[in-house]
């Protein structure tokens, strides 16, 4: 057994104990299952009957549908039938995608497949259903559509102009939320500040390519009124919801099924058209109905995310000690907000975390979000925190470089010292038990600047320069009600377990939390067999159906171990507690004189137990063996959420070091550095992963991934081999350790760490190469950065 | 993503695929599918046929015939960079093997597929002009062979004759005093280059007497850069010289990874970069 033993908590009792397996980095079992080919992922399913579709989008990012012809299409072999909005309306209720508690959203009711107007380049606007996809994609090029192409509004600069192209013409402008934070006086703490320096920053849209593309199996069952839909999502219950309500069936007789999922990051949280089509088309034909996103449908119609432009300025005293700072925020979310959580999250994320590990008492903050003619935005992992970081990160770099102190000595001026919390981010945000001190200064014991200073200023007169940055950040994870239910959405923020003994003396475990490949099976076990005194391979797990485990909120937000993983530690706890109640009764001895053990009773004080086989033996075959009045319950079920906060923050800090090649403009992460402080860690090794992972996605936002478009609003690389994701080549030694400090709102004590890494990196990187160009007087603002970039910088072209 | 419908002919021999091919002008040869099966399930094309040559006997075969290393159409990147022959006499093509793409595509992707589809910024092309090879091409007529430098006309567009097949590429050998020396630069490992620089230097003593300089990735086909090359021989590197000259030859195009200036940059740094391989 791998003992990387973490800090331990004292309410989950000593490491040294049988069963102990909270806090070690165990092997997951579904890995082999997946490496061996195992899974069971949508397109892996095959029904009786079922029909196949494939959808006609709009080649136009704006364009009007002055007629459409399907009937050639219709007679194409193999095919079903052709439907239009026409036919999928009848089956399907429009839906808003805006909320009620973040002040006015304005966006248009959307419906599957697009009306009169399309709206972007991949927005569907009719359904071939035919007997297998080749056929279904044979019968789109018969169908003839009179299109109209229309102006787009391309660009968010000027969506708000006077002479911008209004994409709801009913809406009378293009903007879509808008929000303003305003703590202290920023004015006039800049008037006496010893120096202000400013900055502004520009990222690109780019998307969270999961391995496994959308998918949705539908199956209406007339006869039962009971529709069935598998479907490669976060939030099965969500899902429910928007079915039921969609489709106008009842609620209890929607059953969604989120089993092997391959790779989510966000994506697969919201609510797409095209397999709200698929649902309604099951329901009209009473078939099964599979759509598979084939990867170019995936980049144009997978949410987009992180298209900011954000200008900062930052005041700081003699010392270095932030006196102010303000933020002025510009994103294009694309013509919808999504549903039901809206595109407004990552510039409110933005506008909340901006600044957060440090104490500024004067804070402004001005978010705007427009619509524009490309593929709809949203909620991706590490929503809006690579925003936040970079402006905060960048202006705190450049601060220190005016007044003349080192990048690690004004974050240590700064921070909210680990000893003041509970405290509040510059935004007025809750925070607690968090440690950007110890943090930082670990990670600098582990970067040994001095040693890479030394190299800079050796590698000055040479090809490639070298640089390094230090970050800190705060993660956002273990949402509370406030998060998206206070604003009218149904998203469960409460989170069950029910677990249970059975005959066999085995355990089975349920969760309403869901797994996309990050090992929530796994750590579930942990803590069942850990809090019940079990072995791990008698736990069996059950995810992701909404007819089999509790309600609940399912997997986003860093939220399955710190919300979910709780919920089984009571569930087992209480389970533990009845088959202590049992076996006294049986042994006929005082309970507190029991415990459990490698899945046996055992008396504390020696002699004879009895196994957990033989006590649910007893329970359930020979049940009037027990003294009466004995409880047989073996099976228990709790819940958890989190009261009183909106979230239950992480931090990390981060490091790393760069080489850029001055000829080529390369750009080389030599070593890159993660502290995280997440809590418990009830797996270190799948919380690397974790951390390891999201540092990967967030250099894939700081040097590669962008969806390109031209001025048309056309994509220009929806293609693996255009849009570039970092592979094996392009990943650095990633070196993680962590300090603890257990959040207080629960046993567990464990916080999020999903989506740190994807958060921070962006960041530091960013910090680091401008480090290195700084030598030259230049730098590069704007995300990915690119080697023509750097060359444009360095002006060698 | 699915392929438009095609029927399928496994052609057992060469004459039968010629044959087949001179009857159908819509059928198109697959060899490794590397290139092709992505265009047809992206539908960027609708033959009528898909004529497989993989299965035709020892079409793969790597030997020496004369002055010559022969290499039949059908070895696949990862046969040619496992073979000892390749190894010995001309490793140089090992190491740019190693560049393109990754290992699964090497193990499907053919030496003849590459030389014959004529991707400008493929490695393969470059090399074969750079190395004054000769391109084996098959048809109703009988045999002709054609050279690398003649073989190559515009964007995708090669000699090759609508009932022709290319049957293998003949490399010269290099004498003692002759180099192949390559660089490229690309944004990610095993990507298509935003730029790439095949030369093939011909020493006296350490004094460059010939040169030939063959970029791909940079334009619609392997661009020859005879006059810089000149240059190079006469004062070595010199940027603002080269860059001024490789601009007046070559007429460069930009893609999404790299701007036409980007390209003309990183055309004029690989010669110092090959210059510096070759003190090494
Ligand atoms: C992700 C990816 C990355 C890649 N990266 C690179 C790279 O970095 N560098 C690089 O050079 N290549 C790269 N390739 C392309 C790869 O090398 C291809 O395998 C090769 O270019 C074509 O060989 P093939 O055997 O697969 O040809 P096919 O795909 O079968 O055919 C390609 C074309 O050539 C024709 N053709 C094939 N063989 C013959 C023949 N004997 N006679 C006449 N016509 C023929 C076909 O009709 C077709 O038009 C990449 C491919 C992929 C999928």
């Amino acid at each position: 057994m791998d003992d990387i033993k973490v800090n331990q908590n004292p309410k989950l009792g000593s490491m040294d104990r049988p069963n102990s397996y909270i806090g070690r980095s165990l092997p997951r079992e579904n890995a082999k299952k997946h490496l061996e080919g195992g899974g069971q992922f949508v397109d892996d399913l095959v029904l009786p009957r079922m029909l196949h579709v494939a959808f006609l989008r709009s080649p136009f990012a704006h364009a009007e549908i002055k007629s459409i012809n399907v009937e050639e299409a219709k007679t194409s072999p193999g095919v079903f039938d052709v439907y239009t909005s026409k036919e999928i309306d009848e089956f399907c209720t429009p839906w808003v995608g805006t909320l009620g508690h973040l002040g006015e959203m304005r966006s248009p009711e959307q419906t599957p497949l697009a009306k009169k107007i399309a709206r972007w380049q991949g927005e569907p606007i009719a359904v071939v259903i035919a007997n297998n996809r080749a056929q279904a994609e044979d019968a789109l090029e018969l169908i003839e559509v009179d299109w109209e192409e229309k102006d787009a509004q391309v660009d968010m600069e000027t969506a708000l102009d006077d002479n911008a192209v209004v994409i709801h013409p009913e809406l009378d402008s293009n903007l879509f939320w808008t929000r303003t934070v305003n703590q202290g006086d920023v004015n006039q703490a800049f008037e006496t500040s010893h120096a202000v320096v400013e900055t502004k920053l520009d990222f690109a849209r780019h998307t969270g390519v999961t391995l496994e593309s959308r998918g949705i199996v539908a199956d209406w069952n007339k006869s039962e009124g009971k529709i069935t839909i598998y479907h490669n999502g976060q939030a099965p219950h969500m899902m429910q919801h928007i079915i039921a309500k969609h489709l106008e069936v009842n609620e209890g007789l929607v059953r969604i099924v989120s089993r092997d999922v391959g790779g989510s990051f966000g994506i697969k949280v919201h609510v797409y058209p095209d397999e709200m089509a698929v649902a309604a088309i099951s329901k009209k034909l009473g078939r099964p109905v599979k759509f598979i996103a084939d990867r170019l449908e995936s980049f144009t119609t997978d949410i987009h995310a992180r298209c900011h432009k954000i200008s900062g300025k930052l005041g700081v005293d003699k010392e270095g000690k932030i006196l102010a700072m303000e933020i002025n925020d510009l994103s294009g979310i694309g013509p919808f907000s999504m549903y039901p959580r809206t595109s407004a999250i990552e510039t409110n994320q933005v506008l909340n975390l901006s600044g957060a590990p440090y104490v500024i008492p004067n804070y402004k903050a001005v978010g705007t979000v427009v619509f524009q003619n490309k593929t709809p935005m949203c909620q991706y992992r590490a929503v809006g925190h690579p925003i936040a970081v970079a402006i905060t990160e960048a202006l705190v770099d450049k601060a220190a470089n005016k007044i003349g102190i080192s990048l690690s000595e004004i974050r240590k001026k700064n921070f909210i010292p680990d000893t003041a919390y509970p405290n509040k981010t510059p935004s007025g945000v809750p925070l607690e038990d968090l440690s950007h001190q110890a943090s930082m200064d670990k990670l600098l014991t582990m970067m040994n600047i001095q040693e890479i200073e030394k190299e800079k200023i050796a590698n000055l007169d040479k090809n490639v320069l070298s640089g390094y940055g230090v970050i800190s950040m705060c993660e956002v994870t273990n949402p509370s009600p406030l998060f998206y239910g206070v604003g009218g959405a149904h998203i469960s923020s409460q989170d069950g377990a029910s677990i249970r003994l059975e005959g066999s003396g085995a355990i089975h475990l349920s969760s309403s939390i869901t797994e996309q490949g990050q090992g929530t099976e796994a750590i579930m076990k942990q803590i069942a067999a850990d809090q019940l005194g079990v072995s791990m391979d008698s736990v069996r797990v059950t995810l992701g159906d909404t007819d089999a485990t509790p309600y609940g909120g399912g997997t986003w937000a860093s939220r399955g171990a710190g919300i979910g993983g709780e919920a089984v530690l009571k569930a087992a706890r209480t389970l533990k507690d009845n088959i202590l109640d049992i076996a006294a009764a049986i042994m006929q001895t005082d309970k507190n004189s029991l415990d459990v053990e490698n899945n046996t009773v055992i008396r504390k004080n020696g002699g004879e137990g009895i196994t957990l086989q033989q006590l649910a033996e007893t329970v359930y075959y020979r049940g009037h063996e027990l003294p009466k009045g004995t409880n047989p319950e073996l099976l228990a079920t709790a819940s958890f959420l989190i009261e009183g906060i909106p979230f239950v923050f992480t931090n990390s800090a981060m490091g790393c070091k760069v080489s850029i090649d001055q000829d080529t403009g390369i750009i080389k992460i030599d070593k890159f550095w993660a502290v995280e402080d997440c809590g418990t860690q009830i797996n270190p090794k799948l919380v690397e992963e974790q951390i390891r992972g999201g540092v990967i996605q967030g250099i894939g936002g700081a040097l590669f991934e962008e969806c390109v478009y031209d001025d048309q609003g056309n994509m220009q690389n929806a293609t693996m081999a255009d849009y570039l994701v970092p592979m094996a080549y392009e990943m650095p030694d990633i070196i993680v350790d962590h300090v603890t400090t257990n959040s207080g709102r629960s046993i567990i004590g464990a916080k999020g760490a999903g989506e740190a890494g994807t958060g921070g990196a962006p960041a530091v990187i960013m910090n680091a190469v401008n480090n290195a160009l700084k030598h030259h007087g230049t730098e590069v603002l704007s995300q990915p950065i690119t080697p023509e970039k750097i060359l444009k910088a360095l002006r060698k072209i | 993503m699915k392929a438009p419908d095609f029927s399928y002919f496994e052609a057992q021999n060469i004459q039968d695929a010629i044959k087949y091919k001179s009857e159908d002008d819509e059928a198109v040869i697959l060899a490794g599918g590397q290139s092709l099966l992505p265009a047809l399930n992206m539908r960027l094309s609708s033959p009528s046929c898909l004529i497989d040559i993989s299965k035709i006997n020892n079409l793969n075969e790597i030997k020496i015939e004369g002055d010559f290393i022969n290499i039949g159409a059908l070895a696949t990147h990862s046969d040619v960079m496992n073979n000892d022959l390749i190894n010995e006499k001309l490793p140089c093509l090992v190491d740019i093997l190693k560049m393109v793409a990754h290992a699964a595509i090497r193990n499907k992707g053919t030496h003849g597929g590459s030389i014959a589809y004529g991707d400008p910024a493929a490695e393969l092309p470059a090399f074969a002009v750079a190395m004054d090879a000769e391109i084996v091409l098959s048809g109703l007529s009988g045999q002709r062979i054609v050279n690398a430098k003649d073989f190559y006309r515009g964007l995708f567009e090669t000699d090759l004759k609508s009932d022709e097949i290319l049957i293998a590429i003949r490399y010269p050998f290099l004498s003692h005093n002759q180099h192949l020396i390559f660089d490229e630069v690309c944004r990610r490992h095993g990507d298509y280059a935003m730029a790439g620089l095949m030369a093939r230097v011909e020493l006296d003593k350490s004094k460059i007497n010939n040169l030939d300089l063959v970029y791909f990735a940079t334009g619609d086909k392997p661009n020859i850069a005879q006059n810089t090359a000149k240059l190079v021989i006469d004062d070595r590197y010199d940027y603002e010289k080269l860059k001024k000259s490789l601009a007046s030859e070559i007429d460069f195009a930009g893609d999404l990874n790299s701007s036409s200036e980007m390209k003309l940059h990183l055309a004029t740094i690989l010669i110092n970069k090959i210059l510096n391989k070759l003190e090494r």
